[in-house]
């Protein structure tokens, strides 16, 4: 029930800077995932949010109200911290009751008996009500952390990794279980993690932060499918993005792309090469992911000749590193491929997936069929 | 017949383990007894001046030198003192003194701790290490300019003076082993705590006290020991009207003879007290309340 809007961010710790005249609008019941490597700003971001740092400048509007002088309490925020930050010297019971008995959001004791069985059962903590936190494993003190955060029903809800300390299979229910309550509470969520999978699963938009700036704000595809820059591609996807120089030429009067020191260039779509010819591009990077590199152990014409450099097998699948030419390509293989280390492999790539960014500024130029990814998700948020 | 050697070889090797279990058990019991008798021992030894003390004040002054246990205990030097003296007079007014000291020190040092650990301002290290130099310099320096000032202002004499110049000797204490306590605290709780709805002021009592008393409570009570014990500063800086048990203990030793039975009386009593003062508050002692707040 609120829409978050900041203007002009801009927080620094001594000479270090935070964040750095960060704009961000956050709609109304949106869940919007922050996703960036360590150091970002982002607990940064959520604590400005919250009103426990201040920004030496900018503003923080919730509902178009400027919050910047107004008191945590009063915001209506509620937020799961990155280190828990349970109350040691109160029970699990009590820690988690503890916002319903505050002054300003008083509740009876049988309503937060209530309410507190819930969460609990929810979180699966409910055989722990008299344990003190120091009691606790990392993933209960979590989970009452979360429980302690869930158990109002607040405009906003900020969580910073949430997730990060429980067990692979209680983080995939709580992803479900999140992702309900916020779809039935009707309230914004802004959500930090380091986990990609989870940004793209719960997430409605995705915000990349990097040094305290964003670098690209938009949909799980859009930051899958068309990545505003080289740091954004390489975030996203397991085994990371392949990214390799590629020089331009023309043959036959088609557009060609010359990369690994290949004798036979690899074909450029014709709407990705209108674009690249549009801006007289001749030396670009080429982006391009695992699962759109095919193998072949036998020789097969048009194939690029490489050696096996490592075989990862990771469950449901095989990560197989492929030496190009001093180039490593990263693919993504059947989960029974047997391969020696050395041993001669031919890959050929899906250049309709290709993406194009620019040599120098390391930036997105293009992709085929872009539209495809953008086009559908500006329409689906527009029907929201 | 291989069967009945290793039936029999499991029987050898349990009767074994349970020689082993009986060793063990005489070692812990020979372990626990040793432990004891060397804690008796060192008992013996602290608590011996103690009991020293309790003797003599029933020893009359005649027997004082005896240093053996067999004496025709009195209650004479307790009738001097008690009655004899305005001593329970002198016992208040220390308590008031020490009390109003401590309490003093307690208002203003926890927000000074509270300040020195959580906020970030010019110098603050070296605010700090003032606070704490004010403990270096013996007493007996500075009390010579304290004693001119006071006269001068009007402080000479008074409950107030007295326990503003304990200040000296109470604070620096209190103010670092609290801030220590809440240093351990992440600052995180006490956000989480204005989130859940409270004031800045109920976040402090209902979170953060809670939290630094083992701390507080500790240094409070050596606060009102070092406060009590206080000889320098009430033997210059009060007179007449104020008068504490260290110096009124002074008062039997007179000029033709020390009347040590009197003195062990007075200070028996005097450290009743801090007795049932260590006591009481030993429950509160309880070190490693923060843990479990944040991510081990």
């Amino acid at each position: 029930m609120a829409r978050i809007t900041l203007e002009g961010i801009t927080k620094l710790y001594g000479k270090m800077t935070a964040l750095d005249n960060l704009d961000l609008d956050v709609q109304d019941n949106e869940f919007l995932v922050l996703f960036g490597p360590a150091g970002a700003g982002k607990t940064t971001l959520l604590k400005t949010i919250a009103g426990v740092e201040f920004p030496q400048k900018g503003l923080v509007k919730i509902d178009g109200e400027i919050m910047n002088h107004v008191e945590p309490m009063y915001r209506n925020i509620s937020m799961v911290f990155e280190n828990y930050a349970l109350y040691p010297h109160m029970s699990v019971y009590d820690n988690i009751a503890s916002p319903m008995r505050s002054k300003l959001y008083k509740k009876d004791e049988a309503y937060i008996r209530a309410q507190v069985e819930r969460v609990t059962q929810m979180m699966r903590i409910d055989n722990l009500w008299e344990r003190r936190p120091s009691q606790l494993s990392n993933g209960q003190r979590q989970r009452v952390a979360i429980g302690r955060c869930l158990v109002r029903d607040p405009n906003v809800f900020l969580m910073d990794e949430p997730l990060a300390h429980l067990d692979a299979k209680l983080r995939h229910f709580m992803r479900g279980e999140l992702k309900e309550i916020q779809s039935s509470f009707n309230s914004t969520t802004i959500y930090v993690t380091h986990d990609y999978m989870e940004a793209m699963s719960l997430a409605d938009r995705i915000a990349v932060l990097n040094k305290g700036k964003i670098e690209q704000l938009g949909t799980s595809l859009e930051m899958y499918y068309t990545p505003c820059n080289e740091f954004v591609a390489r975030l996203f996807g397991e085994p990371e993005i392949n990214i390799f120089d590629g020089e331009l030429t023309e043959q036959d009067g088609k557009m060609m792309v010359r990369a690994f020191g290949q004798p036979e260039p690899l074909c450029v779509e014709p709407d990705a090469a209108a674009v690249l010819t549009k801006g007289q591009h001749r030396q670009v990077h080429v982006g391009i992911r695992g699962n759109d590199v095919s193998f072949s152990f036998d020789k097969l014409p048009g194939w690029i000749q490489g050696s096996v450099y490592a075989n990862e097998p990771i469950g449901n699948k095989v990560i197989m590193v492929v030496d190009v030419g001093g180039t490593h390509v990263l693919l993504v293989a059947p989960n029974d491929t047997q391969a020696e280390i050395d041993q001669p492999v031919y890959i050929s790539l899906n250049m309709k997936n290709a993406i194009y960014f620019d040599a120098d500024g390391e930036t997105y130029i293009v992709r085929s069929d872009a539209e495809r990814y953008t086009g559908k998700l500006a329409a689906a948020m527009e029907g929201r | 017949m291989a069967s009945t050697s290793t039936i029999k070889k499991e029987r050898k090797d349990t009767s074994a383990l349970v020689d082993t279990q009986k060793n063990k058990k005489a070692m812990t019991a020979l372990e626990s007894f040793g432990r004891n008798a060397g804690l008796c021992i060192y008992a013996l030894f602290a608590l011996f001046p103690l009991l020293w003390m309790i003797l003599c004040s029933f020893k009359a002054d005649a027997q004082m030198y005896n240093t053996v246990f067999r004496f025709t205990p009195t209650l004479d030097n307790y009738e001097a003192v008690l009655l004899g003296t305005d001593y329970f007079r002198a016992f208040f007014q220390n308590l008031i003194v020490s009390g109003g000291a401590v309490l003093l020190t307690v208002v203003a040092g926890v927000p000074a701790a509270y300040a020195l650990a959580r906020y970030n301002f010019k110098k603050k290290e070296d605010v700090a290490f003032q606070i704490l130099s004010f403990k270096f310099a013996p007493e007996i320096m500075v009390i010579l300019p304290v004693f001119l000032i006071f006269q001068k202002i009007g402080l000479y004499d008074t409950y107030f003076g007295l326990i503003w110049v304990y200040q000296l000797i109470t604070m620096p204490l209190l103010i670092w082993v609290v801030r220590g306590y809440f240093e351990d605290i992440s600052v995180e709780v006490e956000q989480a705590a204005q989130l859940d709805g409270y004031k800045w002021f109920n976040v402090f009592f209902k979170i953060l006290i809670p939290l630094v008393k083992p701390g507080l409570v500790a240094s409070g009570l050596l606060a009102f020991i070092f406060a009590w014990n206080s000889f320098t500063f009430p033997l210059v800086l009060s007179g007449f009207n104020i008068q504490t048990i260290t110096i009124t203990s002074l008062r039997y030793i007179a000029s033709d003879t020390v009347h040590y039975g009197q003195v062990a009386v007075a200070s028996v009593i005097a450290v009743l007290p801090e007795i049932i003062a260590c006591l009481f508050i030993q429950k509160h002692l309880v070190r490693g309340l923060s843990f479990g707040a944040v991510k081990g």
